[in-house]
């Protein structure tokens, strides 16, 4: 009898449980016949009162700069002893959409790409209201990123300023003089002249994967105050601007001036060390290639700042960049404000991340402040860099920063674009396409695949 | 044990009761053994299926009420090259990878299985390396070895005197770069497979091969392929479904690329994930469900009928 | 299918096959021993000079760097909970239901097999959202049973297992129920030692699985403190595979190598130590259909 009883308890456990999956059922979205309108009153408010407590949950990505921010914390609750910091690495990219859509043990604060922050705009805090007192001393170019329909959702963490980085030493022996550089045809001109001294060489940098080519692509179409898509999310793609970009990548291919490689792969690298690549328009990171990972001409390079498309025009475009986002499910976003108020703000938290501290004995020289007052060209957080000759970086970036045109927005389907105008790109550096057909081509099926599809 | 002895005490014909208290534990007993198993089943696996279905009728991105939309996903997906690119790249991979690695396998298995092959154990663990190394680890490993101008696989290709393949980075190679690795991952798990069949064969048949003078390379293609049939087209289908399945390989190694050359049908279904397009993502979910229903119904078919 | 002496081959093999296994020999080991051997470069020159190998310049840092920054122990200590778990779910479940499959004829019999068929060739990532969604509604979210649970008797398993029992002879178990077995002692006492073979096959390859499993972890286990070995792993390794942007490339390349080097241990022990096991079990769960 007990047994037929146990047996019996089971099946009815069952049916419950199988009740209990119907049940879920009623989880999950709602369906409605209109889209969802959304929006309201979403603005972040600091914390009111003078001794506020708690404890905050911090993502950051795993390595150097989770260290980095490590080493900030104590100065944090040196000010606000009452706040718990729980910091945590964590793969970003694979956990945070989850998180978001599950809502469960949501951080207070993330670290993410500039590119991604209009996807999640929808359980982020609007910050305009306590970015107010700082967003006159900010670089444009950070707040546009930020900005989705008039709302500001991240704490603007890293202006990556683009930089023509190039190896002094190669070019001089070639009696190449690159501080004469000023335009892209002087760039494509003192290319030329190496490749007249240095057959084998592809002086400039062809990115080769779809993503960073992109990605550089942006920065390119930045110094011309212009993104892929307006504030409206409207395409811009189909423009003189573009157009003359594509056309000056296609001048390298055609001409054979350009080293085609992925950034930093085992092909790229050796033909940097064997001098055959000796241009490299790039975001200010690419500094910590010869510091690190260049063996032969680490020391022989430098930076300064991008040529211009016309003479007389911004020498900088932004590449890549980071925030702050603050989920509105987060339990202490107020608190979590608070720290990355004095991460980015206030002179100790700035100092601690960019100047000497034990993971950068002298200093975190791959980026620089969003926040002016910080990125002040006579005022040096990181010191002079040893593989890049000594060079003084920090007035070299800042100066390059200062010139960052701000109107390029960065639409929530961006990374999608890769798919199309990344992928065209590379078609083009393959020989292809051209520059007409890649702008036609990716306009069309972002148009159909990303835009319309929202 | 309890229901005999309620047999007992009731005291009427014990045997007749007994019997038919067997029969109905006998009748009762499969639902019992399925049950956990069920259970588990319908809450894991059925019911967010049939979510997915739900789904797959909205526009949602993951915070909101959804928007029904009907039929649209399944249109945009069923007109879209992309989508049926990822179809055609994973029936591709299947073609570079299942017919090559059953070669390889039983040639490596049949080799295997002499007893007098010295370092049998040391080929054995050796092969099975791969398979256990961390897939994250075997990304790294991949880039270098594959590097265009740089890495060892050109580098040996030079001294033959062979021109550089773009390995990782023409839509041409990267295809036959990831049936590499999928295949030096897994041929050592289906060497093993091969290797269990192979022993059931009774060694007899091939000394009297021997005697007929049959010679090794006839041996293996009338005696031992058509032996090691079942264990074959088990292999088949265990790695068809790992290949049809495929998406960590390209998201580790390619991320799909380049242009698209290694998104897999289940790579591109992670993207309308990652894209946060979850009502496509559910679409797309079902077209594969379809899609792998047909595809199963013919294995099944396929086991039975070679029976 | 029960354990025979293994009828071998008698012929010697020629020099041909020899150069042959040595040549695959070396592809196969190759690879591993460049991520082995490059764990003990300098993290700098794992990645400036990838091929190259100077013993001067051996090093143990990229371990030392991988214990301090990588919770590598956590990652052992939650895949040994979600080994178990699961394992033990499935070792239990999935050959019980298998038995009800392959000998019973039951109301629901043939539709339920047929759904599990259908299953077998789901990708993973098709249940991801609903799934993660369920979690959510089941306050499951960063615990050891959204871990365990999903998958826990999965298909192949239950596919697996109808093989290797349909085998086993009618007349054993119906021997059995004369002498007055009940239906589950007919499993336990007559059919389980019949299947062992097989059921060790089966133990062997539900641990690589879930040794080795990152798609579902990687999304449903968002805190550190649930990360199971491959979640640690992928976590290293996205500074690398997405977009080589960290300034710390190189050291995390290094940490990734020793990481992967200590993370394969385990399973190539586990093989060498079962490899017979291993092989007889394959058998009883390919042969007989």
């Amino acid at each position: 009898m007990l047994r037929h009883h146990l047996r019996r308890r089971t099946l009815a456990l069952a049916a419950a449980t199988a009740a209990g999956g119907l049940g879920l059922t009623a989880c999950g979205p709602s369906i409605t016949s209109d889209k969802d309108e959304g929006g309201g009153t979403d603005a972040l408010r600091a914390p009111d009162t003078d001794a506020p407590s708690g404890e905050i949950t911090i993502w950051d990505r795993s390595g150097d700069l989770f260290e980095v921010f490590e080493g900030v914390i104590d100065d944090f609750n040196a000010v606000y002893p009452d706040i718990k910091v729980n910091h945590v690495a964590v793969d970003i990219d694979a956990k945070l959409q989850n998180t978001l859509i599950t809502g469960a043990d949501v951080p207070d604060g993330v670290f993410l790409d500039d590119a991604k922050i209009s996807g999640y705009t929808d359980y982020l805090w609007n910050l305009g209201d306590v970015l107010q007192p700082y967003l006159g001393d900010m670089a444009q170019q950070k707040i546009d990123v930020n900005t989705v329909d008039g709302a500001i959702y991240g704490v603007p963490y890293d202006l990556n300023p683009g930089l023509l980085f190039y190896n002094a030493t190669a070019l001089e022996a070639a009696g190449v003089d690159a501080s004469a550089i000023e335009t892209y045809d002087d760039l494509l001109e003192a290319a030329r002249r190496y490749k007249e001294a240095v057959p084998e060489a592809g002086p400039i940098h062809l990115e080769q994967s779809a993503f960073l080519g992109q990605l550089q692509l942006e920065m390119y179409a930045s110094q011309l105050g212009t993104s892929i898509a307006d504030a409206d999310g409207e395409l811009r793609l189909d423009s003189p601007e573009y157009r003359r970009i594509l056309e000056f990548l296609d001048t390298v291919r055609a001409e054979g001036l350009g080293t085609r490689a992925e950034y930093l792969t085992p092909t790229d690298i050796a033909e940097m060390d064997n001098g055959n690549q000796v241009f490299y328009p790039w975001a200010i990171w690419f500094s910590f290639a010869p510091q690190q990972m260049l063996d032969q001409t680490s020391g022989d390079w430098r930076a300064m700042e991008l040529p211009a498309w016309d003479a007389g025009g911004a020498r900088s475009g932004a590449m890549g960049g980071s925030s702050f986002v603050l989920p509105k499910d987060g339990a202490n976003a107020d608190l979590a404000w608070l720290f990355y108020e004095f991460l980015m703000f206030d002179e100790v938290g700035y100092t601690a991340v960019w100047g000497p501290n034990p993971t950068y004995p002298t200093g975190l020289n791959t980026s620089i402040p969003a926040y002016e007052p910080a990125a002040d060209p006579t005022a040096p957080l990181f010191e002079p860099v040893e593989a890049l000759g000594g060079q003084d970086l920090w007035s070299v970036a800042t100066e390059a920063g200062a010139q960052i045109p701000g109107g390029a927005p960065i639409p929530a389907w961006w990374d999608g674009a890769v798919d199309y105008l990344g992928n065209d790109v590379q078609r083009m550096l393959d020989g292809d396409m051209t520059p007409e057909e890649v702008i036609a081509s990716a306009t069309e099926q972002i148009q159909t695949n990303l835009v319309d599809r929202q | 044990m309890t229901a005999a002895a309620a047999a007992r005490f009731a005291g009427t014909d014990r045997k007749k009761r007994r019997t038919s208290a067997a029969g109905r534990r006998r009748r009762l007993a499969p639902y019992v053994f399925v049950l956990p198993f069920v259970t588990i089943f319908l809450a894991f696996s059925v019911y967010p299926l049939f979510y997915t279905a739900r789904l797959s009728f909205t526009n949602w991105r993951g915070t909101g009420a959804a928007e029904w939309v009907g039929w649209d996903n399944y249109a945009y997906l069923l007109t879209n090259p992309a989508f049926w690119g990822s179809l055609g790249n994973s029936a591709v991979l299947w073609l570079l990878i299942v017919p090559a690695q059953m070669v390889l396998g039983v040639l490596v298995a049949v080799l295997l299985n002499s007893a007098k092959l010295k370092l049998r154990g040391l080929y054995r663990v050796a092969f099975i390396v791969p398979f256990v190394t961390p897939l994250v680890a075997v990304a790294q490993i991949w880039v270098v070895l594959f590097d265009q101008r740089h890495g060892a696989v050109n580098a040996v290709l030079g001294l033959l005197g062979l021109p550089d393949i773009g390995w990782l980075t023409t839509g041409a190679w990267a295809k036959p770069t990831l049936a590499l690795l999928f295949l030096w991952k897994t041929t050592g798990f289906i060497v093993i497979i091969l290797l269990s069949g192979l022993q059931s064969i009774n060694g007899s048949i091939y000394e009297a091969a021997d005697i007929d003078g049959a010679s090794k390379i006839r041996q293996l293609w009338s005696i031992t392929v058509p032996l090691l049939r079942r264990t074959i087209m088990f292999a088949v289908v265990l790695q068809t479904l790992a290949v049809f399945q495929m998406f960590a390989e390209p998201f580790v190694v390619t991320q799909g690329g380049p242009y698209n050359s290694t998104t897999t049908a289940g790579y591109y279904l992670y993207n309308h994930i990652t894209r946060a397009d979850l009502g496509t993502g559910a679409a797309n979910s079902f077209l594969l469900v379809i899609l792998v229903m047909v595809l199963s119904l013919g294995f099944v078919r396929m086991l039975r009928a070679k029976d | 299918m029960t354990e025979t002496a293994a009828p071998e081959r008698r012929t010697r093999p020629r020099i041909g096959s020899h150069a042959f296994l040595m040549l695959l020999l070396v592809a196969f080991l190759a690879p591993v021993a460049w991520a082995v051997v490059s764990a003990f470069k300098p993290a700098g020159d794992i990645v400036s000079s990838p091929l190259a190998f100077d013993p001067g310049t051996f090093t143990l840092d990229n371990y030392r760097a991988m214990l301090q920054d990588v919770p590598i122990g956590q990652g052992f200590f939650n895949t040994g909970v979600v080994l178990v778990g699961k394992g033990t779910i499935t070792m239990c479940f999935a050959p019980l239901a298998a038995y009800a499959f392959a000998k019973y004829r039951f109301a629901g019999r043939n539709l339920i097999f047929g759904a599990v068929l259908v299953t077998l060739m789901l990708p993973t990532i098709v249940l991801i959202i609903p799934l993660l969604l369920e979690m959510k509604a089941l306050g499951w979210v960063n615990t050891y049973q959204a871990l365990i649970l999903p998958g826990a008797v999965d298909a192949f398993a239950i596919f697996w297992m109808r093989q290797v029992i349909s085998a086993v002879p009618d007349e054993l178990m119906d021997a059995a129920r004369v002498d007055g077995c009940g239906e589950f002692g007919i499993f336990w006492r007559v059919v389980v030692p019949v299947i062992r073979p097989g059921l060790a096959g089966l133990g062997v390859l539900t641990i690589m699985n879930i040794y080795n499993d990152f798609v579902w972890p990687v999304v449903v286990a968002s805190s550190e403190r649930m990360a199971t070995l491959q979640v640690v792993l992928s976590t290293l390794a996205q500074n690398i595979t997405g977009n080589r942007i960290g300034a710390d490339y190189a050291t995390v390349t290094g940490e990734l190598l020793a990481a992967s080097s200590v993370a394969l241990i385990p399973l190539l022990v586990l093989f060498i130590v079962l490899q017979r096991h291993f092989i007889n079990g394959i058998l009883a769960g390919s042969v007989k259909g």
